[in-house]
């Protein structure tokens, strides 16, 4: 299986904070890809890098191929979408019209939306359970529909790539279980190759197919679920003891942070 | 000096008027004018040689041209002023000098202030300047003397039906004397009628359908500088009388807005301009 | 809001726009109906002799058409500064761009530019895109433009613009002194036929070019890297509206003077009743500024009939209040 998106030694900082010190990494069409490690770690940096929206200072990531830097902002919105942690709409756009503008690549530069931009647009909705907000200004909804209704967006984009922010943060249970279903789904039947940011382990060792722990700026593990989590790795990545056992109701793994219990 | 540059600060105008001068012991020798009517006052009174320091919009006569400047009309410079020693220092109340005046007093320095809006004003403050510089019987002299130039304007005119006239002293936005101000009364002086004595306040802004509507006969057209190279702001108002009959005057120059000496020749000019043919011009 | 369809058609705008004309076309015969002196229709019509007639179509009329493509340009550009710095706060006159034009105006005419019709728009213009450029770097300063560093970034600005303005006003020679309260009130009064129609050139000019980028600006309204990650061409779009919006900024406040909240108080309506999506909003924000200014300068001239008063205080008062509740409610919104 070749790579579709690749990073290779990427580094960058901000002004002079390093953030990123040679991080390589190789998604392929199909795979769902976790990426997990503490605050600060440098994994929203990473998304941003790999989305081409920063330039690194050192390194490079290609896409089928081709370095980020040779495509046109146009072919690459068709190819490789992203989901931020969060968007600040603060204009009264509808759940729809966000949704339709991950079409936009797909248009002409003054078209408007055609009948399949709208099949596309709803049945991405529907997917996600946020077509009953079509008309919905989005400043007037939750901050967990807000998400979904941006996940639509980059499925509309009908991308090859998919990276996310932490896409389950303001979720609850049930959706967050959903998304995971979708992006599974997305992976599996589509062949999209998702990269996800994730703060809940155990979410990401029942879904993942592939894990990528991230602690200040540099890779230190990656490997299938059972690979990297383990409790000496977690516990030197987020600096604190970890417990790993296995979960007998899924069949992958549990992980939670040990806590002196009190009394 | 009347311009009305800064009509939105128009309220600043000092509130010390009227008190009379602490009278000099000895005449004073140093003088600073911090307004040109002021300065063309005490040349007049013949006392331009005691002149130290005067403002930067000092012009007339040509020697005040050549006395050192300090600071402007509008922002005079405190530490100018009192680095001239001056016995006193002769002010008009402007938008802007009331905390350098302030200054000045507070410096130890004596502080004549005189008002400019109108006649009375202007005799008043040639009989103050006059008091202030010992030279009193000169003051009154040279009251009478403008007092006299001015009847003889009004008496070339006196006769004549008073003809409708609009002193414009500003295009974009138009702006122009009314009631209460030198001009106002110039205008009464010289044989006019001012159209926009009843608008209310002293320089209103108006609209130029009031000008079709009030329908002067003569427009003195004040406004300067950028104005010029504009196009004719009056010149499709074909019903106006002054437009039609072509009686559109333009004053260039800062006399129609001097409250000193040369009001009577100001009153002249406009006079020649509402009523040529009292001055031999068609 | 559910009352409109959940996204733009093609028909729509083309209806919608249709309406907003006929709008404005009302509105300027409405206003022209109105002002301190009673003038007589049709008088006018009938006697090319009549007062009536210079009142109306001398007087009257100029001054309304440049109301409407004075308001047109602001509503506009007010719309696309909104967009490009995602941010519903923005306005010409707050973030001091229309301080920059006049600045650059006033510089223009003490240097001697007669050729009113051509020189001043293009200093202004050129002051506008100054504006443009340090309100924009010093609003990024944080990654995104919150509300606080932009109407900082602005208020200072407008004040060293006004600084400036007064400044040149006593350097210069009386003579050219008087026209500050032009400057800074605004006045739509006493321009000629010919700076009209430039003026409403450059008023369409910059509409259609802003228009081409319609999508581009829907997709910057959620944040230049939201737009990169949907496909815009972030750099270009970015240049294209600092251009537009200075031209449209430059042209308007070198014919009338700096007129205030215009940019802010439409769109922000506009968006209300007919949604976001920039391929309705900036003509309808065109056509709506246009008519807002139309009817504010009717108030202007009549509200102390027989005196006026300058149409900028006009729309201070009407967009002061209304900026103080858009405030509010911004900063409500960020703090949950």
């Amino acid at each position: 299986m070749s790579a579709l998106l690749e990073a290779a030694g990427l580094r960058f900082a901000y002004g002079r904070r390093p953030v990123l010190d040679e991080v390589s990494l190789a998604l392929g069409p199909g795979e769902l890809v976790g990426v997990i490690g503490p605050n600060g770690a440098g994994k929203t940096t990473l998304v941003r890098l790999l989305a081409g929206v920063l330039a690194p200072a050192g390194g490079s990531v290609r896409l089928a191929d081709r370095p980020l830097s040779a495509y046109r902002r146009r072919e690459l919105a068709r190819r490789l979408a992203v989901v931020p942690q969060d968007a600040h709409l603060e204009f009264p756009f509808t759940a729809l019209e966000v949704v339709l503008m991950g079409r936009a690549a797909h248009l002409p530069p003054l078209g408007f939306p055609r009948a399949r931009d709208l099949t596309v647009a709803r049945a991405a909705m529907q997917r996600l359970e946020v077509a009953h907000l079509e008309d919905r200004p989005l400043d007037r909804v939750s901050g967990g529909e807000r998400q979904r209704v941006l996940l639509a967006r980059a499925l509309a984009q009908e991308p090859e790539v998919l990276l996310l922010d932490e896409p389950t943060t303001h979720l609850d249970l049930r959706h967050q279980a959903g998304i995971h279903d979708v992006l599974g789904e997305l992976s599996r039947s589509r062949g999209t190759a998702v990269l996800s940011v994730l703060h809940d382990l155990n979410l990401a060792a029942m879904y993942c197919d592939r894990l990528i722990l991230l602690a200040a700026g540099r890779v230190l593990r990656v490997g299938t679920p059972s690979q990297v989590l383990t409790a000496e790795a977690l516990g030197d990545a987020y600096r604190t003891q970890v417990y790993v056992g296995p979960n007998d109701a899924t069949g992958s793994l549990v992980v939670l942070p040990l806590v002196r219990r009190r009394g | 000096m009347r311009r009305p540059t800064f009509l939105v600060a128009l309220p600043l105008l000092a509130a010390c008027s009227g008190r009379p001068p602490p009278p000099a012991t000895t005449p004073p020798a140093r003088v600073v004018s911090l307004a040109p009517s002021i300065t063309e006052i005490v040349y007049a009174l013949g006392a331009g040689d005691r002149l130290v320091g005067v403002c930067a919009q000092c012009d007339y006569p040509a020697a005040a041209a050549r006395l050192p400047r300090v600071g402007g009309y509008l922002v005079p410079s405190v530490e100018a002023v009192v680095a001239a020693r001056p016995d006193v220092v002769l002010v008009v109340p402007s938008p802007g000098n009331r905390d350098a005046v302030r200054a000045v007093e507070q410096a130890g320095v004596r502080v004549v202030v005189v008002q400019d809006r109108t006649l009375a004003d202007l005799w008043a403050s040639m009989r103050a300047v006059g008091a202030a510089l010992g030279l009193a019987d000169a003051g009154e002299r040279l009251v009478a003397d403008v007092q006299r130039r001015l009847e003889a304007v009004r008496g070339r005119v006196a006769g004549l039906p008073p003809r409708r006239v609009l002193l414009v002293v500003g295009h974009t936005p138009l702006v122009v004397a009314g009631r209460g101000t030198l001009q106002d009364e110039l205008v009464s002086a010289a044989g006019g009628v001012n159209v926009a004595a009843d608008i209310g306040g002293v320089w209103p802004q108006i609209s130029l359908e009031l000008v079709v509507a009030r329908a002067p006969e003569v427009i003195v057209d004040a406004a300067m500088g950028t104005e010029e190279g504009r196009h004719d702001l009056f010149g499709g108002l074909a019903t106006v009388p002054a437009v039609r009959d072509g009686r559109v005057v333009a004053f260039a120059g800062e006399a129609i807005f001097r409250a000193g000496p040369r009001v009577p020749d100001a009153a002249r000019a406009l006079a020649a301009a509402i009523h040529p043919e009292a001055f031999g011009a068609g | 809001m559910t009352l409109r369809p959940p996204y733009l058609t093609a028909r729509r705008l083309a209806a919608t726009t249709a309406v907003l004309a006929a709008l404005l076309m009302l509105s300027i015969a409405g206003a022209m109906l109105v002002g301190p002196v009673a003038a007589s229709l049709r008088r006018a019509l009938v006697d090319p002799e009549s007062a009536d007639r210079v009142i109306l179509f001398r007087t009257r009329l100029p001054r309304v058409l440049l109301g409407a493509v004075v308001g047109g340009s602001l509503g506009t550009s007010g719309a696309a500064l909104q967009a490009l710095l995602a941010n519903p706060l923005a306005c010409p006159h707050l973030l001091g761009i229309s301080g920059g034009a006049a600045v650059g105006g006033v510089l223009a005419l003490i240097a001697g530019a007669e050729a009113i019709t051509a020189v001043a728009p293009l200093a202004a213009f050129a002051g506008a895109l100054v504006a443009i450029g340090v309100v924009y770097l010093a609003a990024r300063a944080g990654g995104r433009s919150t509300p606080y560093a932009l109407l900082l970034v602005g208020v200072v600005f407008n004040v060293l613009a006004s600084a400036a303005i007064m400044l040149l006003n006593v350097i210069a020679s009386y003579a050219q002194a008087h026209g500050v309260l032009f400057w800074l009130m605004g006045s739509l009064s006493g321009q000629s036929w010919g700076l009209i129609a430039a003026a409403g050139a450059y008023a369409l000019a910059g509409l259609a070019w802003l228009a081409a980028h319609a999508q581009d600006l829907n997709l910057l309204a959620a944040g230049e890297e939201g737009a990169a990650e949907l496909g815009v061409d972030v750099e270009r779009a970015r240049r294209a509206v600092f251009v537009a919006a200075s031209l449209l900024v430059g042209a308007a406040v070198s014919v009338s003077g700096m007129i205030s909240f215009v940019g802010l108080i439409v769109p922000h309506l506009i968006r209300l009743v007919l949604g976001a999506d920039h391929r309705l909003l900036l003509p309808a924000s065109f056509l709506g500024g246009a008519a807002f200014l139309v009817w504010a300068d009717a108030l202007a001239r009549t509200a102390l009939a027989p005196a006026e008063l300058p149409v900028g205080v006009v729309t201070a008062l009407l967009g002061g209040p209304f900026f103080l509740f858009l405030l509010r409610r911004e900063l409500g919104r960020g703090a949950s």
